[in-house]
């Protein structure tokens, strides 16, 4: 087994002239918090659309998450995967039960009862756990997509813009949780908020046009230096 | 993509001289036309004589049928039988889309349907005129006529169905999905004048005259040959933008 | 290699548990919020109140007959596709699909899920539509004596209902992710069913009219229909892996 999370080879992901993704390369490894920033268009939803075996990338790209292969093992790799995006990716009119329920079912999961009401109670949900998602506040159903996501226990979370069009509350209580789990799984996080995205980060990536402008880990990373670097690639993007 | 546009011009030169050609022979040389046509009572022949028939009766209504309407002949068929042809090979590039997923395969099979198009609307209105001068109305709901009908609104549903997707990837998707299913009414539309009594003849059976049967098959390459140069030229033309595209995307970075 | 670990809580993917849970939630949603059934039932009646204003003047002599089995077929036509658009709409509102194709699910079993569903609930709105249309239409003194028996009727509406809802199921896919998701749908909709609705109306036609010959032209009918079914239904099925991996 090995030891990175991702094994990232000139992955490149073009429909004719446009190039969504161009010659990618890089190594996660396990346990890491990658923050991928960069401008709009720079393909950093692409990459996390790859990553999720949700977009096939180029044939002569080679992308392995977790020692499965995106194309070939793509089933028995999105057992090992979560998303946990600014959709919450819950249906509005089942309860949180029924939503978890769903997904358990989806998963195959055994005893999925137990493995529920754990849940429900790590993101203290248990109180409401037969109402409908509908009524739920934007934190409370922040909190149950969490539970969703971990309900298979993926090794490896994408967090896909996590905290845009959360208030300063939901987006502290979303900062405890994924503190809460930050120790066993590795993650990977989109971001537009800088900050956010360096305080949590164990490496960095960024992305323009594409291409990796910069890959480094957190702590050779010069606060300033990184700025210029990122508000170029912004600049770049938006040409 | 200058010798393609030269090839293209050379084609419907060659393909009008030699449409012409046929509408000639159709006139002057051919025979005696006999169709057939299945129909309730069994299989029945209509014969278009060579030379301008007197007034007839159909429907209660006399009217003159011209002896010129039977000539359309070999202009709506080859044209009919272009457009399936045209729309088949559509259907098969968005399976080729579908397991390459390379844009160029998308933008063929569009081209494909846009050609296929023009023939379908060049079919209907000669159709509509010889329907006119031989059954005595405009438009009947006849199996033909209308599984016809429903392969031209399926061709403009595509075109509607493209303009409403943004993303690029997903249209073509979309259209090449679309595409094979309504390649489905190809050989219903084909066919159906063989299975079902209907009052459109079946123009194909054994005993073709030779007379006949030349100048359709001329005017049947002469209109491939246009469609093609059609085609060819309405590639060149996205070739042109594709190439201009490359050099804005190099620009950029 | 990477087979041997162990996954930290035990499973074993069963396609048949995947198509259930599909099929439940979209069964459990539909009884909570009874928006669908509502919707088409309701717009099943205004469908058959425009039909008699259409009818109102056609006069005693009029055969409403020999147009019924058209007029039946068409507010059902009318109703699934409203229905359709909402089914894929759920999906769609808060991303649930992305979830969905996250999951280790085999893709024809979403088809299979959704598709069920959506008959189910087209054959609940029939079986309220078709008894109402009946009355209205039908139980005055204008019906022929020798109406065909009432189950060659539903048979004829379960095999339509079925292509409805598989090829519907693929196409309101592609549609609820254009604009104009509704008129994008009745675009694609109604010219790639139309042979299958032409002889639908064949064989309810011969049915409710009591040709003489009605049980040849009945099963002939039906045959085609049978046959468009299972030719579109597999051609869907082999295409919705495209339409959701874009």
């Amino acid at each position: 087994m090995s030891d990175f999370a991702l094994e990232i080879e000139n992955l490149t992901r073009t429909f004719g002239v446009r190039k969504a993704l161009d010659g990618v390369s890089f190594n996660l490894k396990r346990g890491a918090f990658l923050s991928v920033f960069g401008p709009n268009g720079a393909g950093k939803t692409t990459l996390l659309r790859v990553l999720s075996t949700l977009a096939a990338p180029s044939r002569d790209s080679s992308v392995k998450v977790l020692g499965y292969d995106v194309v070939e093992d793509a089933v028995e790799l999105r057992e090992h995967i979560g998303v946990i995006s600014h959709n919450p990716l819950l249906y509005p009119d089942l309860t949180a039960d029924e939503n978890l329920q769903f997904f358990a079912d989806l998963y195959c999961l055994e005893n999925p009862k137990e493995r529920i009401d754990e849940l429900l109670e790590a993101v203290e949900l248990t109180h409401r756990r037969l109402d409908v998602v509908r009524g739920f506040s934007r934190g409370m159903v922040q909190r149950l997509a969490l539970a969703r996501t971990l309900l298979p226990s993926p090794e490896l979370i994408f967090l896909d813009e996590p905290y845009s069009g959360l208030d300063p509350h939901a987006s502290d209580i979303l900062d405890s949780l994924i503190a809460g789990i930050r120790e066993e799984h590795t993650f990977v996080m989109v971001s537009h908020d800088l900050e956010k995205g360096l305080s949590l980060c164990s490496d960095a990536l960024i992305l323009a046009r594409g291409k990796v402008v910069l890959f480094e880990a957190a702590e050779n990373i010069e606060r300033d230096e990184f700025s210029r670097i990122f508000r170029e690639a912004v600049g770049r993007g938006v040409s | 993509m200058k010798r393609q546009i030269q090839v293209a011009v050379v084609l419907i030169v060659l393909g009008g001289l030699l449409t012409t050609a046929a509408f000639f022979m159709s006139f002057y040389t051919a025979s005696v036309q006999r169709f057939g046509t299945y129909t309730a009572e069994g299989h029945v022949d209509t014969v278009f004589d060579i030379a301008p028939s007197s007034e007839q009766v159909a429907g209660g209504v006399t009217y003159g049928r011209p002896w010129l309407a039977q000539k359309i002949f070999y202009f709506h068929v080859p044209v009919a039988l272009a457009s399936f042809l045209v729309f088949t090979i559509a259907a098969i590039f968005a399976v080729m889309f579908l397991i390459k997923k390379k844009k160029s395969y998308d933008t063929r099979s569009r081209l494909a349907v846009e050609t296929s198009l023009i023939f379908t609307l060049a079919t209907m209105i000669t159709g509509i005129l010889w329907t006119r001068a031989s059954w005595g109305v405009w438009w009947e709901w006849e199996p033909r006529l209308t599984t016809y009908f429903i392969l031209m609104i399926l061709m403009v549903a595509y075109f509607v169905l493209r303009n409403s997707v943004s993303d690029e990837e997903r249209r073509a998707t979309y259209a090449a999905v679309f595409c094979i299913i309504a390649w489905i009414d190809v050989p219903i539309s084909f066919m159906i004048t063989r299975l079902i009594p209907s009052s459109h003849p079946v123009v194909f059976q054994p005993g073709m005259d030779v007379t006949n049967l030349v100048p359709f098959i001329a005017a049947m390459i002469g209109m491939l040959g246009v469609g093609y140069a059609v085609y060819m030229l309405r590639a060149a033309e996205e070739n042109a933008e594709e190439r201009l595209d490359m050099i804005r995307e190099k620009l950029e970075a | 290699m990477q087979d041997e670990r162990a996954l930290p809580v035990s499973r074993k993917i069963s396609s048949w548990r995947q198509f259930k849970a599909i099929l439940r939630k979209d069964i459990v949603m539909e009884l909570r919020t009874k928006e669908m059934l509502t919707s088409m039932g309701l717009y099943a009646i205004l469908v058959l109140l425009i039909y008699y204003v259409a009818l109102s003047q056609a006069g005693q002599g009029f055969d409403v007959t020999r147009i019924a089995g058209g007029l039946l077929l068409l507010a059902i036509v009318f109703t699934s596709m409203l229905g359709l658009n909402r089914s894929l709409v759920h999906e769609q509102d808060q991303g649930c699909l992305e979830a969905l194709l996250l999951s280790p699910i085999d893709r024809p079993i979403i088809f299979f899920g959704k598709a069920v569903g959506n008959l189910i609930f087209l054959l609940l709105v029939q079986v309220f539509v078709v008894p109402l249309f009946y009355f209205i239409f039908l139980s005055g003194g204008m019906a022929t004596e020798h109406t065909g028996p009432w189950w060659m009727v539903a048979l004829a509406l379960i095999v339509t209902s079925i292509g409805i809802a598989g090829v519907g199921t693929l196409l309101a896919t592609m549609s609820v992710n254009t604009k104009g998701k509704d008129f994008i749908l009745a675009v694609l909709f109604i010219p790639i069913m139309f042979p299958l609705l032409l002889v639908a109306v064949a064989a309810l036609s011969a049915v409710i009219t009591g040709d003489p010959e009605y049980v040849r032209i009945f099963w002939t009918m039906l045959g085609a229909a049978a046959v468009y079914d299972v030719i579109m239904i597999s051609a869907a099925f082999a295409l919705y892996e495209f339409i959701l991996g874009a």
